[in-house]
C-alpha cells in the first residue's frame, strides 16, 4: 500500500500572502529540516499537491516541528509535512484508506486478546505487538551491532598482541635489574609479582587515559554526524559499564601479558640474564 | 653487510620479533580490510546497476528508484517518447507492487514487478523461460518454495483486498513459466515477474499507464551525462538518475561505514607505525655501544640508518602477506555479517576485494614501516661515538 506518510509524494509550492481567502485553508506541520531548506515561517501559505503538475491545495504552515532521533531515518534526508488524516487522504484520493493505525490496550494481556480478535476478524490486514515491529524494524541496527562487535572483537586481538609485546620489551629492558634482584636472593615469585604489579598499573593508566580518548572521540562523533545528518540522534554513547568493561578487559589482558613476560625472564638463571 | 647485520639483530630476539610481525600482520588485515570496506561498496553497487547495462533511471519527481510507493504517470507516453530518441538502445519500464497467492486457508504475498519482458533488466532466467503472454509469470526460489509449486504449474494471484466484500480483488490464474533470480532484490524476498499490462490490469484502473521506474540503455558512445540533462530538461515530471549521480546517493546514504573504514584503517596504520617504533627504538637502544663501535671503526652513517631501516620494512614486509591473508578471512568473516542487512541485494559486497585495494594497503604499511624506523635510524646513528662509547664501557 502506498504510504500515507510518504510526503516525498507531495509537492510544496510557496505562495504570496493573500493569493486564496484564509477562511477556507487547512493547515499543516512541517519538520524543521524543510523550514530550513525553503526558508518556511509558520503563518506562511504553500500548496501542497499529490504529484508535480497536479493541481493542490493553499495551506497554511501551522507548526514547524522537531524530527524525533529516528536512526531509521537518519541517511535518507527526507523532508517531512504532516497533515490531518482526511486532508491527505483527500489528496491522494486515497477514500478512508490508511496504512496503520494505532490500538492503545490497558495491560499486556488485553494486548494479547486484542491481537487475537482483531486477527481473528480482520481480512486483509493484521495486528501485531508493537514490541514485535519494534525487533522487526530494528533488524538493521541488530545488524550493525554485530558489525560492531566483530569490530571490537578484531581491536582486543591486536591490542593484546600490542600490550604483550610492549611487556616484553619493558621486561627484557630490565634483565640486568632482574638478574641482580635474583642473585641477591629474590625469588621468582616475587619478581613476578612486582612486574605484574606493575603491568597492571600500567593496564589501569592506559585504559584511563584511553577512556578519556574515547570520551573525546565520542564527542567528536556525535557533533559531526548530528551535524552531517541534522539529527538529535547521539551516535556514539560512553557508559559507566563500557567504561568498567573496558578498564577490566585492559587489566585482565595487563596481568596476562605481565606475567607470560615476566615469566619468561625468571626461567633464565641470572648469569644469562647479565650476558655471561 | 647491511641486511645480514639488520636480520641478525631480528634473529636475535626471536619472541618479540615473533609478537611484532603478529601485531603488524593484525593491523595489516584491519587495514586491508577498512581499505576494502571503504572501496567496496562503491564498486560493487556500481557493477549491480551496470549489470544490465542500463546507464540512466527514470522515478517519481523528487525520489529514488523504489525508494517511495509512489509511480510515475502517463509513464507508456514517456517511454515512447524516450524510445524515439535515436541516442537509446532500449527503454524497460517497470512497475512495482504486491500479489497475493491463496494457499489452503492462508496466503503467501509476494513483491510483483510488472515489466516488459523483451527488454527488462530485473531478473536472470535460472529455468524455463520468461512471461510472454499476459497470464504467464516467473517466480524466484523464494516464492516457489512458500507455494509449494513449481515450473508449468498454474497458480491464482490478486493484486489486493477488498474488506467490505471479504475477496481478493483483481484475481487472475497465472501460469509459471521461469523460475529466476532478482538481481536488485534481496536472495530471501519472495518475489515474481509478470507483463507489466498484467500487473496494470489487475490493480485496476488507479495503475493504467503507470510504471514505478523505467530504465534506459543509451547506444554505444553516447555521452550519458548529456543523455541524463536532456532527458531531465524533457521530463520534468520525473527524476532522471544516472549510475553516477546514483553512487553519489549510495555514498551518503552509506557515508558513515566509508568514514568508519577511514577512522580504523588511520587507526590500524597508527597502532601498527606505532608498534615497529616502539621495537626497532628499543632494539636500537639496546644496541647503542655496538652501533658507536660500528661508527668508530668507520661504518658510515647512512650505512646504520640504512641497516636500522632495513629492520622496520623487514617487520613490516614479513608481516604484510600473513596480514593479507588474515584480511581476507577476516573480511570475508565481516561481510558475512553484513550480507545480513534486510532487504540487500545478494550480489552486494561491503568488502570486495581490489588488487588495487591490496596494493594500497600494502604501499601504506611500506611507508609506515619506513617512516617507523627513520627517528630510532637517526637517533641511533647521531649519538657522539666517544661519549657513548665510554658510557657504555664504563656504565
Amino acid at each position: 500500500m502506498r504510504s500515507l506518510l510518504a510526503f516525498l509524494l507531495v509537492l510544496l509550492l510557496p505562495l504570496r500572502a493573500g493569493a486564496q481567502g484564509a477562511a477556507t485553508q487547512r493547515s499543516i506541520a512541517i519538520d524543521s529540516r524543510l523550514a530550513a531548506d525553503a526558508a518556511l515561517r509558520v503563518g506562511d501559505r504553500v500548496v501542497v499537491a499529490s504529484e508535480p503538475g497536479m493541481p493542490g491545495d493553499t495551506v497554511v504552515i501551522a507548526a514547524i516541528v522537531e524530527r524525533r532521533a529516528d536512526p531509521a531515518e537518519i541517511a535518507r534526508g527526507e523532508h517531512r509535512i504532516r497533515l490531518h488524516l482526511d486532508h491527505l487522504q483527500t489528496l491522494l484520493g486515497y477514500g478512508d484508506r490508511v496504512d496503520r493505525f494505532a490500538v492503545g490496550t490497558r495491560d499486556a494481556r488485553a494486548t494479547s486478546e486484542a491481537v487475537s480478535r482483531i486477527n481473528a476478524a480482520a481480512y486483509g490486514f493484521r495486528a501485531h505487538r508493537s514490541a514485535d515491529v519494534a525487533v522487526e524494524t530494528s533488524r538493521t541496527f541488530a545488524v550493525v551491532s554485530r558489525f560492531h562487535r566483530a569490530i571490537g572483537l578484531i581491536t582486543i586481538v591486536a591490542s593484546a598482541i600490542f600490550l604483550l609485546c610492549i611487556m616484553l620489551l619493558k621486561v627484557d629492558e630490565r634483565r640486568r635489574d632482574v638478574a641482580a634482584l635474583r642473585l641477591i636472593g629474590c625469588s621468582s615469585r616475587t619478581i613476578v609479582g612486582s612486574v605484574v604489579l606493575e603491568a597492571a598499573a600500567v593496564a589501569v593508566l592506559g585504559s584511563l587515559a584511553g577512556v578519556a580518548v574515547g570520551g573525546a572521540a565520542s564527542w567528536i562523533v556525535n557533533r559531526h554526524y548530528q551535524a552531517v545528518y541534522r539529527t538529535p540522534l547521539r551516535f556514539s554513547i560512553v557508559t559507566g559499564d563500557i567504561i568498567l568493561m573496558a578498564v577490566a578487559l585492559s587489566l585482565v589482558l595487563g596481568i596476562v601479558a605481565g606475567w607470560l613476560a615476566a615469566r619468561r625472564l625468571t626461567r633464565q638463571p641470572p648469569l644469562v640474564l647479565l650476558g655471561r | 653487510m647491511i641486511a645480514t647485520l639488520a636480520f641478525a639483530s631480528l634473529r636475535r630476539h626471536r619472541a618479540r620479533t615473533a609478537l611484532a610481525v603478529l601485531g603488524v600482520a593484525v593491523s595489516a588485515a584491519m587495514l586491508l580490510d577498512m581499505v576494502m570496506l571503504s572501496t567496496g561498496m562503491r564498486e560493487s553497487f556500481r557493477g549491480l546497476l551496470l549489470s544490465q547495462g542500463f546507464q540512466l533511471r527514470l522515478s517519481p519527481k523528487g525520489t529514488l528508484p523504489f525508494d517511495t510507493e509512489a509511480t510515475i504517470r502517463s509513464a507508456d507516453s514517456i517511454v515512447a517518447l524516450i524510445r524515439a530518441r535515436p541516442s537509446v538502445a532500449a527503454v524497460s519500464p517497470v512497475l512495482g507492487g504486491q500479489l497475493h497467492f491463496p494457499v489452503g486457508a492462508s496466503t503467501v504475498t509476494s513483491t510483483a514487478l510488472g515489466v516488459d519482458p523483451s527488454v527488462q533488466g530485473d531478473f536472470e532466467l535460472v529455468a524455463g523461460r520468461d512471461p510472454a503472454a499476459p497470464d504467464e509469470i516467473v517466480a524466484n526460489d523464494a516464492t516457489l518454495r512458500a507455494l509449494g509449486r513449481s515450473v508449468g504449474d498454474t497458480v491464482r494471484a490478486a493484486a489486493g483486498y477488498d474488506p467490505q466484500l471479504r475477496t481478493l480483488s483483481g484475481q487472475r490464474v497465472l501460469r509459471i513459466v521461469g523460475r529466476v533470480r532478482f538481481i536488485y532484490l534481496a536472495l530471501d524476498q519472495r518475489a515474481v515477474a509478470l507483463p507489466i499490462g498484467t500487473l496494470r490490469a489487475m490493480n485496476g484502473p488507479a495503475s493504467e499507464g503507470r510504471a514505478s521506474l523505467a530504465m534506459v540503455r543509451v547506444r554505444t558512445g553516447v555521452d550519458v551525462e548529456r543523455e541524463r540533462a536532456d532527458l531531465a530538461a524533457q521530463l520534468r515530471m520525473v527524476t532522471v538518475i544516472s549510475t553516477s549521480e546514483a553512487l553519489k546517493q549510495v555514498d551518503e546514504r552509506l557515508s558513515y561505514f566509508r568514514q568508519l573504514a577511514v577512522i580504523l584503517g588511520a587507526v590500524s596504520l597508527v597502532v601498527g607505525f606505532l608498534l615497529v617504533t616502539t621495537l626497532v627504538t628499543v632494539s636500537v637502544n639496546e644496541r647503542i655501544g655496538e652501533i658507536s663501535v660500528m661508527r668508530a671503526i668507520g661504518v658510515r652513517r647512512w650505512r646504520v640508518v640504512a641497516q636500522i631501516l632495513l629492520e622496520s620494512s623487514v617487520l613490516m614486509l614479513v608481516a604484510s602477506p600473513i596480514g593479507l591473508a588474515l584480511g581476507l578471512v577476516t573480511a570475508r568473516w565481516l561481510n558475512s555479517i553484513l550480507a545480513s542487512f534486510p532487504g540487500l541485494p545478494e550480489r552486494i559486497d561491503f568488502f570486495l576485494f581490489q588488487p588495487r585495494a591490496a596494493l594500497t594497503a600494502l604501499g601504506l604499511l611500506a611507508l609506515s614501516g619506513v617512516l617507523a624506523g627513520l627517528y630510532p635510524s637517526w637517533r641511533g646513528s647521531s649519538r657522539p661515538i666517544a661519549a657513548t662509547l665510554r658510557q657504555e664501557a664504563v656504565g
